[in-house]
């Protein structure tokens, strides 16, 4: 069943004199519980496309239906809430907020869906255990390594029971080792959770563990592969 | 909201110096603004009550004396009126007055005066017309005897002894004649009161203006124990005495002074505005710098799914947690020195004190310690404060997330 439906995308920015055409007549679904990577050069139209599936932007021309609401028809106050409890985000350089705890940055999305105070706590430690960072539960991000800030984003991310989670380029800021952990704890929740992950990424460790591979140039789609058994 | 104001509080604390620094902005406003005021308050109030020395805080008068003061408005003092009003349990004193004006000669000289009848042991308790005397004695009350301005015994070339004649209209038409021996002659600071005031005996005025029955008076000078009931002793007084009688407040009679204090205000809070602009643009600058710091923290927060209302009220807390912190240093370091102030007041000496006592005020500068001072500059610098957050609040509720981002 899809969960995401990206029917004839269009963005145009149009910031400068010249406009710019970001997307250019996407078409994506993306079914329940894939891990799929979406790839393509800089500039290509990745992000932007993420952003629009993330309900962060809406398309110029083209509808977005995320279980069968098409995101173009939700005011302001309606797309924040939506994506509240609909999407989770991982973002390239972690956006913790950097004056709580890891604990309560995975708390904090609970909070704002008016999750009982024990409830939260106790699935905050229970995500930070299942990311391997719980015994830094009490550290602020600054005091956390760049992976480690990373796990706690996929913590966060997972907290508010998303339908899909957005990466985008979840792994740029890291080291081999913490890259590799990471994936490894994202690979396991897609798993163990049935979590369907999005990620943009330039990252050929990504692309070798994604079940899917959507590739991006000059905003169209040129390329969609999947990878039984991964 | 917990969590906001949990946000909010380490938000401010993540930049400590900056925070302290805003503080100390509002610390200082507050403070010099407090410091200002009291001084300035406690000079008015300082002015007032030796104006409503003289005046009383009230006037009891015959009704419409105020508007027509003519000695046909004078009333005869009734035991009655004396004894409701002494029932009024807010009351503190009463001075009878009687005060008409008179034709005053000497040999070739005569004058328009105003003779001023007092009774005079009471009168100087509260005026000190005594130590105003600059040559004989002051007023014997058992004697028919006057005390003139020195501008007035200049001007009818009279000394301490020489004898003043005085004529005029009497109360229901008689008239009014007598001769005095000058007792005294005194210097006020006002030149007017030294050029037509004559001061007599209370008996005196009263034989002068209508022997034929004792008592009468134009004035009761009614002085309360509470200056902050004036209206309601005046209410009660007024439906007390009834309709035969009119009250006055000194806010009627001192009117001139109540216009110098509005003026000299003004100016006041001219340098107050001063001060609010320094602070405003010190808290202003600071949560202009804190929301550009944080716009990416605005957009990972709505990108997750906050809504920009909660965004703004961490906005609010921030700027009100600045603010109470300064407002409450700044009253901590304020009130000691204001209460010091107040009851031991600053010395004021040479020819400033020579004036000041001319016009019957001790030379000091007092401070003071009405709690409307504390509270309306609290509030103002709160109010102010919480202006500067209109910024925020305008960001947020229409920033972009994705440009934020970029930031």
């Amino acid at each position: 069943m899809s969960i995401i439906e990206a029917t004839g995308i269009y963005k145009t920015y149009q910031e400068t004199k010249v406009p710019v055409n970001a997307l250019n007549g996407v078409d994506l679904k993306i079914e329940e519980g894939e891990f799929t990577a979406i790839v393509g050069p800089s500039g290509s139209g990745k992000t932007t496309l993420l952003n629009i599936l993330g309900g962060l932007d809406l398309p110029t021309k083209g509808d977005i239906l995320i279980e069968n609401t098409n995101l173009k028809t939700l005011g302001s106050r309606q797309l924040i809430d939506f994506r509240l409890h609909n999407i989770g985000f991982v973002f390239q350089a972690y956006n913790l907020i950097p004056v709580l705890t890891a604990k309560e940055n995975t708390e904090f999305i609970m909070e704002l869906q008016k999750i009982p105070k024990k409830e939260r706590s106790k699935k905050a430690m229970e995500l930070l255990e299942a990311v391997g960072i719980a015994d830094k539960a009490d550290h602020k991000p600054g005091q956390l390594s760049g992976g480690q800030q990373q796990r706690v984003a996929v913590a966060r991310a997972l907290a508010s029971k998303p339908r899909f989670i957005i990466a985008d380029e979840p792994t740029a800021n890291l080291d081999s080792r913490s890259t590799n952990e990471l994936l490894e704890i994202m690979a396991e929740m897609n798993r163990k959770y049935h979590s369907t992950f999005i990620f943009a990424t330039h990252d050929q460790r990504v692309m070798d563990k994604a079940h899917r591979i959507v590739t991006i140039d000059d905003g169209k789609i040129i390329g969609d592969e999947t990878f039984e058994g991964r | 909201m917990k969590t906001l104001i949990k946000i909010a509080w380490r938000n401010l604390w993540r930049n400590r110096r900056r925070t302290i620094l805003t503080a100390s902005a509002v610390v200082l406003a507050l403070f010099l603004a407090l410091i200002m005021r009291s001084m300035q308050f406690g000079s008015y109030e300082q002015m007032i009550r030796a104006g409503v020395n003289q005046t009383g805080d009230l006037q009891v008068h015959d009704t419409g004396y105020w508007a027509n003061q003519s000695i046909d408005r004078a009333f005869f003092y009734r035991k009655k009126l004396g004894e409701t009003l002494h029932g009024i349990k807010e009351i503190k004193s009463i001075l009878p007055g009687l005060q008409t004006f008179s034709l005053a000669s000497y040999k070739k000289q005569t004058k328009g005066v105003l003779i001023s009848g007092i009774d005079a042991a009471v009168y100087n308790k509260q005026n000190h017309l005594s130590n105003k005397i600059i040559r004989g004695k002051y007023l014997n009350p058992n004697k028919n005897e006057v005390l003139l301005g020195d501008k007035l015994a200049e001007f009818l070339k009279m000394h301490v002894g020489d004898t003043l004649v005085l004529l005029g209209q009497g109360y229901r038409g008689i008239t009014a004649y007598g001769i005095y021996r000058v007792a005294g002659i005194f210097h006020l600071p006002s030149i007017e009161m030294n050029s037509e005031i004559v001061y007599m005996n209370l008996k005196t005025a009263q034989n002068f203006v209508y022997p034929y029955q004792p008592g009468l008076l134009t004035s009761l000078s009614v002085f309360i124990k509470d200056p902050g009931q004036l209206q309601t002793v005046k209410t009660e007084t007024e439906h007390r005495i009834g309709p035969n009688y009119e009250v006055i407040t000194w806010k009627t009679m001192l009117s001139d002074i109540l216009q110098t204090i509005k003026a000299d205000n003004v100016s006041g809070q001219i340098m107050l505005l001063i001060l609010y602009i320094i602070a405003a643009f010190g808290i202003f600058s600071t949560v202009l710098m804190m929301t550009m710091e944080k716009r990416r923290q605005y957009a990972i927060m709505v990108s997750i799914g906050m809504e920009r209302e909660k965004l703004v009220w961490v906005s609010i807390f921030e700027t009100f947690i600045i603010s109470v912190i300064g407002i409450v240093i700044g009253l901590i370091l304020a009130s000691p020195i204001i209460y010091y102030l107040h009851f031991h007041p600053i010395p004021i000496t040479g020819e400033m004190a020579k004036m000041y006592l001319q016009f019957n005020i001790a030379p000091v500068l007092p401070f003071s310690i009405k709690a409307h001072i504390f509270l309306s500059q609290t509030i103002i610098i709160l109010v102010l404060s919480l202006l500067s957050a209109l910024y925020p609040i305008i960001y947020l509720s229409k920033f972009n997330v994705l440009k934020a981002f970029r930031h």
